[in-house]
């Protein structure tokens, strides 16, 4: 795939570099990557690619720009909150590089239809911010055999590492489980502006490396970045015989949509709710019910269940002894996943019969008030 | 036997904050056991009922991934605590 006259001149400056020069400049116009999440990982990701001269890029989301999106995502302006991510993100890349081809993906990505995404790439940049979504693509790369460069990012720290089918570990080899609630994401936890601006552009770094077969990319090492510090860390992590998709006796052989996790994971003793069982409990106990809830300060503030009682379950250790032993008490949170940590501790700590609300205040919001305020 | 521990930034309510640890302990186990009397509730996040790393948590010792409590921390090692991470 040759280049053109205005080619050369708009990609000068990798020509003059020995390791790309115009045989890895025509490798890149010829590359097909998609980046899946157009947010903070994302957008400087695209862009990044976009102006290396990534051929075909393609740009899934299905999402709306907000403002509060503006912090962090590059990609977008104010000019297009309440457009749809992957429809702005495509007409922002065209425009700073009308050399390339960008396919907007305004879908979300599920066991149904990511093979047939993934088949039209040969990359895949991850930044999607949830769990499920990220065990989603590093199966399909896997099955697919497709190079996966997966970053994520929580408060001013990060991970960045690249999966290649055959080379090294995946995704599963690192974390062979993790569920959706178990760990805080950039909206219950916060995030420092800049940091997905360092992980996106170390992963366009990445996909720019393996198209073009320059450098030693980030297989079987992960690193991690503390902002607070301005400290990178490397570590060596080995491809697992046993794991589940690229282990010796692969049990995933299709993408598949997560399980409802949390309550498969419950330990023995740990009474699960749903929204509406809860609601039925607070009417019928007449207040007698002792909700506990474990989100932070700000989470809690911006709305919660009347009469809660507020122990975040970062304090609950040293805090146990403010819930009596035979309340029962239910466990809150966003999204069900803290709670159902915190009953497995309470449970440990000897208070009889603790539950948790499965889904969290999104579930109570979706399913019983639809005006409480979920932060 | 000394060792200093890095705590991944999801943990670190338990820490008060602190990013990093001296702990005492010559297998990842002793080291554990050693942060849960100075952060009672942590060790719970990182390891279940039956001793196994959590599957959404990674311990190394140093730049190598430790599997099993039983691995050996030397005077001086860094032990760090990596976590799973959603955001995006």
């Amino acid at each position: 795939m040759s280049l053109s006259s205005s080619e050369r001149a708009r990609y000068q400056r990798h020509l003059a570099l020995a390791e790309i020069g115009v045989p890895g400049q025509e490798k890149l116009k010829a590359a097909r990557v998609l980046v899946v999440g157009a947010g903070g990982l994302g957008s400087p990701a695209a862009l990044y690619l976009a102006a290396a001269g990534c051929g075909t890029l393609g740009l899934l989301d299905c999402d709306r720009v907000e403002l509060s999106n503006l912090q962090r995502q590059v990609l977008f302006d104010s000019a297009v909150i309440a457009k749809p991510k992957a429809e702005a993100g495509r007409e922002r890349l065209a425009s700073l590089n009308p050399e390339i081809r960008v396919v907007a993906h305004a879908l979300e990505l599920k066991a149904a239809n990511v093979r047939a995404v993934l088949e039209n790439y040969d990359l895949v940049i991850d930044g999607t911010d949830r769990l499920s979504t990220r065990y989603l693509i590093n199966d399909a790369c896997v099955l697919l055999g497709l190079p996966l460069v997966s970053a994520a990012i929580h408060r001013f720290e990060g991970q960045v590492m690249t999966y290649v089918p055959g080379r090294g570990p995946c995704y599963r080899c690192l974390f062979p489980q993790a569920a959706d609630g178990m760990v805080a994401n950039c909206a219950e936890a916060g995030v420092l502006g800049v940091l997905p601006g360092v992980l996106g552009t170390l992963q366009a770094t990445e996909a720019i490396k393996l198209i073009t077969g320059t450098g030693e990319p980030l297989v079987g090492r992960l690193l991690t970045y503390d902002a607070l510090e301005m400290r990178f860390d490397e570590f060596r992590v080995a491809r697992r015989p046993d794991c589940a998709v690229c282990g010796d006796n692969p049990t995933i052989t299709e993408p598949r949509d997560p399980a409802p996790p949390p309550r498969a994971a419950a330990a023995p003793g740990v009474r699960r709710l749903s929204a509406a069982e809860l609601e039925a409990l607070l009417r019928e106990g007449s207040g007698a019910t002792t909700l506990v809830d474990v989100r932070e300060d700000y989470e809690f503030d911006a709305g919660h269940l009347e009469g809660s009682v507020h122990i975040p379950l970062g304090e609950l250790p040293e805090r146990i002894g403010e819930i009596a032993p035979g309340s029962a008490p239910v466990f809150i949170c966003r999204s069900g996943g803290r709670s159902l940590a915190a009953c497995e501790f309470a449970l440990r700590a000897g208070i009889a019969s603790p539950a948790n609300l499965d889904g969290g205040l999104q579930a109570w919001a979706r399913e019983v008030d639809p005006e409480l305020t979920v932060a | 036997m000394s060792c200093t521990i890095r705590i991944a930034s999801p943990l670190r309510s338990y820490t008060a904050g602190a990013t990093t640890l001296s702990l005492g302990g010559e297998t990842l186990a002793e080291v554990l056991s050693a942060l849960e009397q100075r952060c009672p509730g942590i060790r719970f996040r990182m390891i279940d009922e039956h001793d196994r790393i959590r599957p959404h948590m990674r311990l190394f010792v140093n730049n190598d991934e430790a599997r099993e409590l039983a691995a050996t921390v030397r005077d001086g090692d860094t032990v760090h605590v990596i976590c799973a991470l959603s955001g995006g």
